[in-house]
């Protein structure tokens, strides 16, 4: 803010128009997510009626009874943990290990082995093929197949390469002359030294795993294996296609409307009581993967 | 090799003289019959752990991402679930000859193009206006606040975005329409009707992507050398003048990357989000190839045809993707991958 | 007999050569430093005894066993890093016993000799504390620290001094020639700086370009350089260095002449390198000694003495001289004169030393 008093009255002005176009587009971001808050507290009359706009009308907490109540959402809540922790944790176990031994000077055939990887982050043999390979080695409807098969991805395994290339060799050095193996002196000198980049990485995994749809949704048939997001458009499609369940819900107060968004926030308030924690990692996380071969 | 210098007789003084100083030279006993193969099996034995340490992901991508590509010959077979990938008989181009003479198809791979085009003409100089304008906001809480809430749409699921703009956008329920209602117009059935879907898809990625996008941009502009300000401030430049002369140029070359890799990715829409708000009455405008594939392949079951045009979308983009990583090396030393 | 020969050790990249065979015997106990321009091979070599870099050709012995092919962990040596390589999420106790853990050492065991260590080092206090809070001395102790606790046959140093300001190095310096007359651990030391080379070793090897130079005690190497590397690179200001020629009454630089005794006649008209310390000049005639005229170009003044910089035909000479508190003598200063006994030549082509007569 010294800045401030150094200004001159245009740079002022512009200024503060800037600072309030910033404003606009901040709340503009925003209101979409208060906009569902207000209809998931809204009765389904007045969601229906479209006369929710800022704050819920005829405030009720049916639409959350609803769903509460309903097995399959706490099913595919916990499916969902068991995905994101399971699959997380298995990514951690592929990735550190082969990152860091592609970051190592001696590994024979290290350009070879690090194009052999970043080839798939250029050519993607696509939907279909991998459909079938994972029949084929029949992991369909398997929350195994699911951790297993997205454990691992090129750009992942690139960023922590060159987070543990950048370590200085003498660290590597020092441990090796203390008697410490590559074992050694990977978990005990680099995944220390390398928290932020494993701390990224880690969250990376976590959102694309607490997120992930489109596979489980091709992949999974039975309904006790899926997870929240497939639960979720479930919901919304089957809300939205069915418009005398939309009628007979209105009467018990609440709506289509107002259960989609009442499922919207309940699968949002994990990620937002995280964000905050997690999101400079993510700044910190986007740079590093301002990557190089 | 080892009993060279039993052989004397036939060879010339000199090379005798140049050996035998090398023996002399050379006392390690190992070092004389070493090959290439004792030598890696030598090097193996020092280094195995870190070749175990490969090879769980060596595997894993052999397994997951290789053997798909050799799944892909299907796009030339005429698969059937029974006889396999490898026993199905082979049809040479066929599947591409369907394709190109598929309406459907030919459909989906101009809205991909369509699409990426007007993702790039409107969401591409998003993030740099909104990097532009957050460099300018001197309020530093103020600041931090607001571009903790730009970047929040980026970690929210597809599934979530789509179910929000399915409730905004609802012709009865939806917010637009409630204020479309009140500026006197009428209700509009905006997810059903072709026009309207690129806006709403282009203006949704646009929402969730810019903040976050804005991120490279932002320490582009953090790498900016302050004394230029400095003497620009010295020479009498105003801060818009300076934004213009100092700050756009020196991210310019971040600005060329960052769209050489938007054109490289051009076919890649987010396919996930089409297949989320899209219905048969916006396929028109809506169908990208993935989703075509995904319908052919994963819903009807023709694996084959869908193979096919999964391949020729895999091999467009990895031409457009090799291009653009080669614009880009001459852009900047550091190339991008 | 805790040795460490290097017999004719080679050390290539593919085809290209960086070592070219270096033969060196260290004794128990002794401190040898190896010194020499960046790019010399120095560091190469010492990082080729810790068994970091692979060893082209030659042998290396240590302790009386060949090395070549031993894993660095068990050749028992231990290295000081130039950029320390402490760990910067473990504290000072837990940076030092990170090798005896690995080793499996019992703890009780680990605890006395850390202890033990620290009160040598002056680290007691410091034990629990991370070596981001840490002074640059201080880290560099714990770099120390962190190579003795495992009491190895021998001490490697890469330049621990160099991340250090002037003052600290100086006082390191001391505090690593004491703690070495207290340990008696056989040490090789490499370094770029030519007083730490002179003030710490009992031998000083100098490298150039991948080959030994010179080897003697820093004495040896002052007073008699086998060549003028070693003279240029030994002593602060270096040795000055003219053109000369032999005459039978001695040496032509210019147009003056230097008397030397015992030019033979097979070297009379021989082209040569004249050198001669800045410090063995006087400002005044002397015996035996012979006037270098001089155009002064520069007096700096550095307290007790003060450097002259000046020419003599081509060549820029520096010379010392005391000062007595006042420098406005110096400003008038048109010759220095020689002694005889002190000049040193070396072959005009070769660079290698000569001796005069025979």
């Amino acid at each position: 803010m010294m800045k401030w008093n150094l200004y001159s009255r245009g740079d002022k002005i512009f200024a503060i128009v800037v600072s309030v176009l910033i404003g606009m587009f901040t709340v503009a971001t925003l209101y979409p997510f208060i906009y569902i808050a207000a209809v998931s507290f809204s009765s389904g009359f007045a969601a229906q009626a479209g006369k929710v706009v800022l704050t819920p009308i005829g405030a009720t907490l049916e639409a959350y009874g609803f769903i509460l109540n309903d097995p399959q959402f706490w099913i595919s809540y916990r499916n969902t943990f068991i995905y994101t922790i399971g699959g997380t944790i298995m990514s951690l176990m592929f990735i550190i290990p082969g990152a860091y031994a592609l970051s190592r000077p001696q590994l024979k055939g290290r350009r070879a082995f690090n194009l052999f990887i970043a080839f798939t982050m250029w050519f993607n043999a696509g939907l279909i093929p991998f459909f079938l390979n994972m029949r084929d080695l029949g992991l369909l409807d398997s929350m195994f197949g699911i951790i297993l098969a997205f454990a691992v991805n090129a750009f992942n395994i690139i960023l922590l390469r060159n987070f543990f290339e950048a370590i200085p060799q003498s660290f590597e050095e020092a441990a090796r002359m203390d008697g410490a193996n590559d074992f050694q002196v990977l978990w005990k000198v680099f995944v220390p030294l390398s928290k932020p980049a494993i701390a990224t990485i880690t969250l990376f995994c976590i959102v694309s795993r607490w997120n992930g749809f489109f596979w489980a949704m091709v992949l999974l048939q039975s309904e006790e294996k899926i997870p929240l997001q497939v639960f979720l458009r479930h919901t919304i499609s089957n809300l939205s296609d069915n418009d005398e369940f939309a009628i007979v819900q209105t009467e018990a107060g609440f709506s289509a409307e107002t259960v989609t968004a009442a499922i919207i926030v309940c699968s949002i308030v994990p990620v937002l009581i995280v964000y905050p924690f997690i999101q400079k990692y993510f700044e910190k996380g986007i740079l590093l993967g301002g990557v190089k071969e | 090799m080892t009993d060279r210098n039993t052989d004397v007789g036939g060879i010339p003084i000199e090379e005798v003289v140049i050996e035998a100083k090398e023996a002399l030279r050379d006392r390690s006993p190992a070092r004389r019959g070493e090959t290439s193969w004792t030598r890696l099996w030598d090097h193996l034995r020092r280094e195995w752990q870190i070749y175990l340490m490969l090879l769980p992901t060596i595997i894993w991508f052999i397994v997951f991402l290789y053997k798909p590509m050799y799944g892909l010959q299907i796009a030339f077979k005429d698969y059937s679930i029974f006889r396999g990938v490898a026993g199905s008989p082979w049809v040479g181009w066929e599947h591409f000859e369907t394709l190109f003479s598929n309406d459907q198809f030919l459909r989906a791979v101009k809205n991909t193009i369509t699409i990426s085009f007007y993702n790039l003409l409107f969401g591409f100089p998003a993030p740099i206006i909104l990097a532009l304008m957050f460099n300018e906001v001197l309020h530093a809480t103020y600041k931090r606040t607001a571009q903790t809430i730009v970047y929040l749409p980026h970690f929210i699921s597809s599934v979530i975005i789509s179910g929000i703009v399915i409730t905004a956008f609802s012709p009865t329920a939806g917010i637009v329409n409630t204020v479309l209602d009140w500026l006197g117009f009428d209700a509009v059935y905006f997810l059903t009707q072709p026009e309207w879907f690129r806006p709403i898809f282009v203006g949704t990625g646009i929402w969730q992507e810019a903040g976050f996008g804005s991120i490279v941009f932002l320490a582009a502009i953090a790498g900016v050398n302050p004394s230029l300000y400095e003497s620009a401030v010295v020479d009498g430049a105003n801060r818009w003048q300076m934004m213009w002369r100092i700050t756009v140029p020196s991210i310019l070359p971040t600005i060329l990357i960052m769209l050489i890799i938007r054109i490289g990715n051009i076919m890649e829409v987010s396919f996930e989000l089409v297949i989320l708000l899209y219905q048969p009455a916006t396929y028109e405008t809506a169908d990208v190839v993935n989703t075509w594939v995904y319908r052919q392949g994963l819903q009807s079951g023709q694996y084959d045809l869908a193979a096919a045009a999964g391949l020729f979308n895999a091999v467009v983009a990895f031409v457009l993707v090799m291009t653009a990583n080669t614009l880009s090396r001459r852009f900047s030393r550091t190339s991008l991958w | 007999m805790s040795g460490v020969t290097l017999d004719g050790i080679v050390k290539a990249y593919g085809a290209l050569q960086v070592v070219h065979g270096i033969d060196l015997t260290v004794a128990e106990k002794e401190f040898v430093v190896l010194v020499g321009p960046s790019g010399c091979g120095k560091s190469t070599t010492l990082r080729m005894v810790a068994g970091l870099e692979e060893i082209t050709d030659g042998d290396l012995w240590i302790d009386g066993r060949r090395m070549n092919r031993v894993a660095p962990k068990d050749r028992d040596v231990a290295m000081v890093f130039q950029n320390y390589a402490l760990y910067p999420h473990l504290n000072v106790a837990e940076n030092m016993a990170f090798g005896l853990r690995i080793r499996k050492t019992p703890k009780d065991e680990i605890k006395t000799t850390i202890d033990d260590v620290a009160e040598v080092l002056g680290l007691t206090p410091y034990l629990d504390r991370r070596p981001a809070d840490l002074s640059g001395g201080q880290r560099q102790r714990v770099a120390m620290g962190r190579a003795i606790v495992r009491h190895p046959k021998v001490f490697l140093f890469d330049e621990p001094l160099s991340n250090l300001d002037a003052k600290l190095r100086t006082q390191m310096r001391a505090e690593i020639k004491r703690l070495h007359n207290r340990l008696g651990v056989t040490s090789i030391y490499v370094t770029h700086d030519q007083v730490e080379a002179m003030t710490l070793a009992d031998r000083i090897v100098v490298m150039n370009d991948g080959r030994i130079e010179q080897v003697g005690t820093p004495m040896e190497l002052f007073n008699n350089p086998a060549n003028t590397f070693v003279a240029g690179f030994l002593g602060s200001p270096p040795m000055n260095q003219m053109k000369a020629t032999l005459t039978d009454s001695g040496a032509r630089v210019g147009d003056a002449t230097i008397r030397l005794n015992g030019v033979s006649s097979a070297q009379t008209g021989r082209d040569v390198i004249l050198g001669i310390r800045p410090e063995h000049v006087s400002l005044s005639p002397g015996e035996a000694t012979s006037a270098l005229p001089i155009a002064l170009d520069l007096v700096e003044p550095l307290g007790s003495e003060a450097l002259l910089h000046a020419r003599h035909g081509e060549s820029n000479l520096v010379f010392k001289a005391e000062t007595r508190g006042d420098i406005h003598h110096l400003s008038g200063v048109g010759e220095v004169h020689v002694p005889a006994h002190l000049v040193k030549l070396f072959d005009a082509t070769t660079g290698q030393a000569l001796s005069l007569g025979s």
